[in-house]
């Protein structure tokens, strides 16, 4: 089952090392000791809030507005839980873990892959997790640890975490087969960059959810 | 306050709020109720959120090159290679490799 877990969280560490080495890189230049920039990756664990952070730190910005940045910046995870409501098992220590380990990439890959039959879908979905946050942690460590003598050109590597959602939207539409999601998504995330370039993401995935909803309660009114 | 104390502690707040944006949900709708519409946008969700970080990725993957018609050709790529052969790593690396060639030279 291990085996199995890296193999189809192969594609996470192609988005998550490169993205991870571009964090510690840029927190280095903050001037702490490397291993904070671990620590980050360990207890954090958000790719845009990690960055966003940077910034924080270099501005010393005060920790209530932090805290406020932090819930609006992830907020999109409010809905990607509701996924997992019941695929998540009973509440215990690895169902905490899951939640806390829910990124926009493991969120991906775990609600497109097929859990084998023979596999106890919790533990399956759990070393996904962990090995995907081992990469992030590589990432943000090799990052921190190498600020000064890195000399491979990871230009255009972040084509990566692209690529990785387009295979699963291209795998979301092989098992799904239905169209309305995906133009709502479509629709929703062309009137978000449209009217709200900044929270694109939040904005689009608010829209497609009340939309959807909403031509629910219609059919359901209907019928 | 100094400036180790101040890291830890934005590194302290920033786990503790985006944990509680992961966990709500959970917290909120914790199992044992069944909802129909509930079910259905658990179940919607997942399409229209790929098709969403798609597009959000494509709306700034144009850092390093200025044409776009590079990064046109690199999801080509990926999503042949996806289509034809459903292998993930396969579809990534080719396209991010291709991409990166483009980029670098």
């Amino acid at each position: 089952m291990i085996r199995s877990a890296i193999k189809v969280s192969l594609p996470i560490m192609f988005g998550f090392v490169p993205l991870g080495v571009a964090f510690g890189l840029l927190f280095q230049d903050l001037g702490y000791p490397w291993y904070f920039a671990s620590l980050m990756g360990i207890i954090v664990y958000a790719g845009a809030a990690q960055f966003m952070a940077i910034g924080f730190l270099s501005a010393g910005l005060g920790v209530i507005e932090i805290a406020m940045s932090t819930f609006f910046l992830n907020s999109r995870h409010m809905f990607y839980g509701l996924s997992f409501l019941e695929s998540f098992g009973n509440w215990n220590i690895r169902k905490l873990y899951l939640i806390f380990g829910m990124t926009d990439e493991t969120y991906a890959l775990l609600t497109t892959i097929k859990v084998p039959d023979s596999y106890l879908k919790e533990r399956y979905y759990l070393y996904i997790t962990l090995f995907s946050q081992i990469y992030w942690v590589l990432g943000c460590t090799i990052g921190a640890l190498l600020a000064d003598i890195l000399t491979f050109n990871t230009d255009g590597m972040e084509f990566a975490a692209t690529a990785l959602f387009v295979v699963l939207l291209i795998e979301q539409w092989i098992m799904v087969r239905r169209l309305l999601p995906f133009i709502l998504g479509f629709i929703s995330s062309i009137i978000a960059l449209m009217f709200f370039i900044e929270h694109m993401l939040l904005v689009a995935i608010l829209l497609s959810i009340a939309s959807i909803v909403f031509l629910r309660l219609i059919k359901s009114e209907l019928s | 306050m100094n400036e180790l104390e101040y890291l830890i502690i934005v590194i302290i707040v920033m786990a503790l709020s985006t944990y509680f944006t992961r966990l709500i949900p959970f917290v909120l709708f914790s199992s044992g109720r069944e909802s129909s519409i509930l079910n259905y946008v658990a179940k919607s969700t997942p399409p229209m959120v790929m098709m969403i970080l798609v597009i959000y990725m494509l709306k700034d993957v144009n850092y390093y090159s200025n044409d776009p018609a590079y990064t046109l050709l690199s999801l080509a790529i990926t999503i042949g290679f996806q289509v034809y052969k459903r292998n993930a790593l396969l579809s990534i690396v080719a396209g991010t490799a291709v991409y990166m060639l483009f980029v670098q030279i």
